[in-house]
């Protein structure tokens, strides 16, 4: 007890305690600032080390020393009714309390401010947006070497979501490479130089994250969806990827399977996509939007590790890439990130332009898909417009007019009224070229599609002729902009519309004119529009039915 | 004089919560009332977008079909939206469609839900159209049979399209086979030409009313004027005329069996193997999360890392987990081209025989549960999702803790526990129900090899094989 009693005396609990508080928040500062300066990687277990060994040395010289009105000397020699410990160690007291109340506050202000990036010079602001219709908070910025990154922050909950565009997709495949870009879809998982195939994912998912990827005839997207937590570690994975992939022939070889089984599973056995590949490669003549983005069976079976390895380089150089950052992030923290694992691929020579133009349609044309089907299927597709193109907003006002919803005007006269078909759908191609506007039914077995589609025909003629009411037009006006901002109302949704607008109109802006452009659109622009487009000889009509041998079974 | 314990314990106080919110997500405060007639109303505020999400529970579902009419509650379910009030089928939808909002309903195993979103500024129609439709219904006969015909022909569509789709369906029919939870939920051909007018009428008396109604609503708007429409609008709804059927658990299967769907042609084979699992409320529901998860649940599972990445057999392998009120499913999902069939299926078995076995490593384990934790947020980040989660946890008599304690539950997982709750709920490779769609030609031969085997044509009128 007299040990005890001796130990508090000369205030070593209290110098205990003042060491702890201050080494804590010591610790909380360096991890703190980690984000925002670039650091070795050893100077947390450094920092720990420090503290660690330091801790007996300050008791040790806690108990030796005391402080004095002469100054420190050896607690041993000091008169004790001459001693100011309790001075001391009111003192002490303070210094614990002062640093205490600085740990607190600053616990608060990270949460209000998630990282000291205001201490640190040299992370770039960022470019906010012009409009005033847009977020303030959305930030850009473009790296040397190209890539433009831009972070929309919302905290809403602690997760974050990374979209990669790259814009490589069917369109820039020429015959013998066809697929190719979807399967480098699937090689972007399979390996790099750093990493085993299937330690990207299975680091991802260690750190919490998700991911996934598509291709289309315009673009390859990537996406992750992760808890900030796991910020790091996947700037640390696409970075990797994007500049270190591996093609190992054996892995090359197991992935053609998977992509075969893809193609199986999606188009083979499955009758909507069986048509439309045909369709597709029908309505197009000279323009790379005839080939189907999983690619023709030889072509999968056939490309080469040279292919594999052009495509990358050119296609997947950052001045060819963009990236949306949103979630629980700040932009200063993203452009750190991206600085530090993004900023050291060199960009490359653009890829070659897409220069065919399909030409003209002249008459229409026609497809036929025999296959085991109970029920017959109808596509019809005309040729419309590219993203950018004044005439795309229109045309998507006249197809939800037309298609969504019961209340549409061909589900009603097909499904509801006259039973002619099952269901109907139509969707139009935003992408870097003109594309198709696509109508789609499943009719009722044994149909004669001959009926249904001049049914539909008449339709489209009529919206050409007479045009649609105003009450029409503002109901899809409505249904969009409903569309917008369920888009909008989630992390993923906003990363997506960025990215899309951003890719596709070249300004990420353009997005929040949206609500005002739809206003603008009228009437007279949904009939021009209507009357462009759909006319026989714009056509490609596709059925897909039992040959007639089964039918008669 | 300074005293240091009362900072000290606010600063461990501060960390303590940091410590716990970071364990994951919790469900926000909402407003609930239960109406004298029984009708349960949860509000909750959210003013992010300005938008309104709802979801409506009428408990029950396709497990109270008559014996022989599955897809009658389903088929209610559609009718809902074909007229209702003083609407037609076309002036409901418009209704819909005008203000850019969604309404539909659709028959769940265990109830019938509708779920809507509309615009802020569209609340008032929104209660509107769902108290017509709930209490007041069209239910045309001449509607219903356009609906029924058409969902025949959808289901012979199904028949010709993505096959993944149907594999469940005939796995819970051969499954459960006479109990409720083998129903087939949209119905099939067979059952739904037997249903008439007179059984949906009776339907509707029976099962639709204010003593199963659940209404869960999120979004930008006022919660007590909120509160007070859909009060005004349902306060004085009767309840349904017959009550809630009890169910009772099924039973695993002893043994194995086959289901063999001919499908000529096809050029891949599509299999579900699985057996009777578990309940909602299952205690260990974070452990068999993280197992499942582990096992068949995500990119690098077992069944994907194996039968996909490694062997390239296919593009996609999943484990899923039917969970209603009382015991569902646990199953091994994949298809692969109809060559490798029984390589692809004796490596699925292998691989539940190896998780049984082994377990997983702590590595594996701490990489599951960050998986879930991670993945987690995202599900509750919208107005429609919070609704759909109050109404649904309602329904089920659970309360906020099996969301707000999850988080915990998962991060304290340990691997013995984790162990035990697979070898209780994975099924022993002996015990197993196989339905495999395919070319039978081609596979007959090759899948007898795992029991005894029923085989019945894809086109014929029903998810399960004519009783011998």
């Amino acid at each position: 007890m007299a040990l005890f009693a001796e130990l508090r005396r000369r205030n070593v609990f209290k110098v205990a305690l003042l060491y702890a508080v201050a080494g804590w928040l010591i610790i909380w500062f360096v991890d703190a600032i980690q984000p925002a300066v670039t650091v070795p990687a050893w100077t947390n277990t450094f920092v720990y080390f420090i503290l660690a060994v330091g801790f007996p040395v300050a008791l040790l010289f806690a108990w030796t020393y005391e402080i004095t009105p002469a100054g420190l000397k050896k607690a041993a020699d000091v008169d004790q009714t001459q001693s100011i410990v309790y001075k001391t160690g009111q003192k002490l007291n303070a210094a614990v309390a002062v640093f205490l109340v600085l740990g607190v506050l600053a616990v608060f202000g990270q949460r209000l401010l998630p990282t000291f990036e205001f201490l640190v010079p040299g992370v770039p602001e960022g470019a906010a947006p012009v409009s005033e219709k847009s977020p303030p908070e959305i930030r850009s910025l473009t790296l040397d070497n190209g890539l433009k990154v831009i972070v929309w922050p919302d905290h809403d909950i602690p997760n974050v979501v990374l979209y990669n565009f790259v814009r490589a997709g069917g369109r820039n495949e020429y015959p013998g490479i066809t697929g190719l870009s979807h399967f480098f879809e699937h090689m972007m998982f399979l390996g790099t130089s750093n990493r085993e195939p299937g330690e990207f994912d299975r680091t991802m998912e260690a750190a919490g994250g998700a991911n996934n990827a598509y291709t289309s005839e315009d673009v390859t997207v990537y996406q992750d969806w992760f808890p900030r937590s796991a910020l790091e570690t996947i700037f640390d994975l696409e970075g990797d990827r994007l500049q270190n992939l591996t093609t190992v022939a054996e892995v090359v070889n197991s992935e053609r399977e998977v992509v075969y089984s893809e193609r199986r599973s999606s188009i083979d056995n499955n009758n909507f996509w069986k048509l439309a590949e045909q369709v597709q490669a029908t309505a197009f003549v000279a323009h790379p939007y005839q080939f189907p983005v999983i690619g023709w069976p030889s072509d999968i079976e056939a490309w080469t590790e040279n292919d594999l390895i052009n495509y990358y380089r050119t296609y997947y150089a950052p001045n060819n890439r963009t990236v949306i950052v949103s979630g629980d992030v700040t932009s200063k923290e993203i452009f750190k990130l991206a600085d530090k694992f993004f900023a050291s691929t060199p960009a490359q020579e653009p890829p070659p332009p897409v220069r065919t133009i399909e030409p003209e349609q002249l008459g229409v044309r026609r497809v036929l898909v025999e296959a085991a089907a109970q029920t017959p299927l109808l596509h019809m597709a005309f040729h419309a417009a590219s993203a950018t193109d004044p005439e795309t907003l229109p045309m998507s006002l006249l197809l939800n007019i037309l298609t969504e919803g019961e209340s549409s005007r061909l589900h009603r006269l097909l499904v509801e009224d006259e039973g002619l078909a099952l269901s109907i759908g139509a969707y139009q191609s935003e992408g870097f070229d003109p594309g198709l506007a696509y109508f789609y039914l499943t009719l009722p077995p044994g149909a004669d599609p001959v009926v249904a589609e001049a049914r539909v025909l008449e339709e489209l003629l009529r919206v050409g002729t007479e045009g649609v009411t105003e009450a029409e037009l503002a109901k899809a006006r409505n249904i969009i902009l409903a569309q917008f901002w369920r888009e909008l109302a989630t992390i993923d949704g906003k990363a997506a519309a960025l990215g899309r607008f951003e890719v596709f109109y070249g300004n990420y802006e353009m997005l929040f004119d949206l609500p005002a452009n739809l206003e603008a659109v009228t009437a007279e622009q949904l009939r021009d529009v209507a009357a462009r487009v759909f006319h026989a000889n714009n056509m490609t009509v596709g059925v897909l039915r039992a040959p007639p041998e089964e039918s008669t079974q | 004089m300074i005293r240091l314990r009362p900072l000290v314990f606010l600063l461990w106080a501060i960390l303590y919560t940091g410590a716990v919110s970071a364990q994951g997500v919790t469900l926000p405060d909402a407003h609930r009332v239960q109406l004298d007639n029984g009708v349960i109303l949860i509000v909750h505020e959210k003013h992010d977008v300005p938008l309104i999400g709802l979801k409506a529970i009428i408990r029950g579902g396709a497990v109270t079909d008559p014996d022989d009419r599955a897809g009658l509650a389903s088929l209610l379910a559609g009718l809902l939206e074909k007229g209702a009030g003083d609407r037609s089928a076309a002036e409901f939808a418009e209704s819909i469609d005008a203000v850019g909002g969604s309404l539909s309903a659709r028959a769940d195993l265990e109830s019938i839900t509708i779920s809507a979103e509309f615009l802020a500024r569209d609340a008032d129609l929104m209660i509107e159209l769902l108290a017509d439709m709930l209490r007041s219904p069209t239910l045309d006969a001449a509607e219903m049979d356009k609906l029924r015909d058409r969902q025949i022909n959808l289901i012979r569509a199904a028949k010709d399209g993505d096959l993944r789709r149907l594999n469940p369906l005939y796995g819970t029919a051969f499954l459960f086979d006479e109990h409720p939870y083998g129903t087939a939920i949209d119905g099939d051909e067979a059952s739904l030409a037997k249903i008439t007018h007179r059984d949906l009428r009776g339907y509707f008396a029976d099962h639709v009313g204010s003593d199963r109604l659940i209404i869960a609503v999120a979004g930008d708007f006022d919660t007590a004027s909120m509160t007070e429409k859909l009060t005004a609008a349902f306060a004085d709804w009767e309840p349904a005329a017959a009550p809630l059927p009890e169910i009772e658990p099924p039973l695993p299967i002893e043994g194995r069996r086959v289901l063999l769907v001919d499908k000529p042609g096809a050029t891949q084979t599509y299999f579900w193997i699985g057996n009777v699992g578990v309940d909602i409320a299952y205690a260990q529901r974070a452990e068999l999360d993280i197992a499942n998860t582990l096992f068949g649940g995500r990119i690098t599972s077992l069944l994907m890392d194996e039968l996909r990445t490694r062997a390239g057999l296919t593009y996609g392998a999943r484990s899923v987990l039917l969970r209603p009120s009382m015991p569902g499913y646990v199953a091994m999902v994949s298809y692969t081209k109809t060559e490798s069939t029984v390589a692809a299926i004796d490596l699925a078995l292998a691989l539940l025989m190896r998780m049984r076995e082994q377990g997983f490593d702590e590595e594996t384990i701490a990489s599951g549960k960050n998986y879930i934790l991670g993945q987690f947020p995202p599900e509750l980040e919208t107005a429609s999702q919070l609704a759909g989660q109050f109404a649904e946890l309602d329904a089920l008599g659970l309360d906020e803790s099996f969301i707000n304690d999850y988080g915990n539950a998962v991060a304290m997982a340990d691997s013995e526990t984790i162990r035990s709750v697979i070898n209780a709920v994975y099924p022993s490779p002996d015990d197993l129900v196989f339905v495999i769609l395919g070319d039978a030609e081609l596979i007959r031969e090759d899948v007898a090899r795992y029991g005894p085997v029923t085989e019945m044509a894809i086109t014929e009128p029903r998810f399960r094989p004519e009783a011998p």
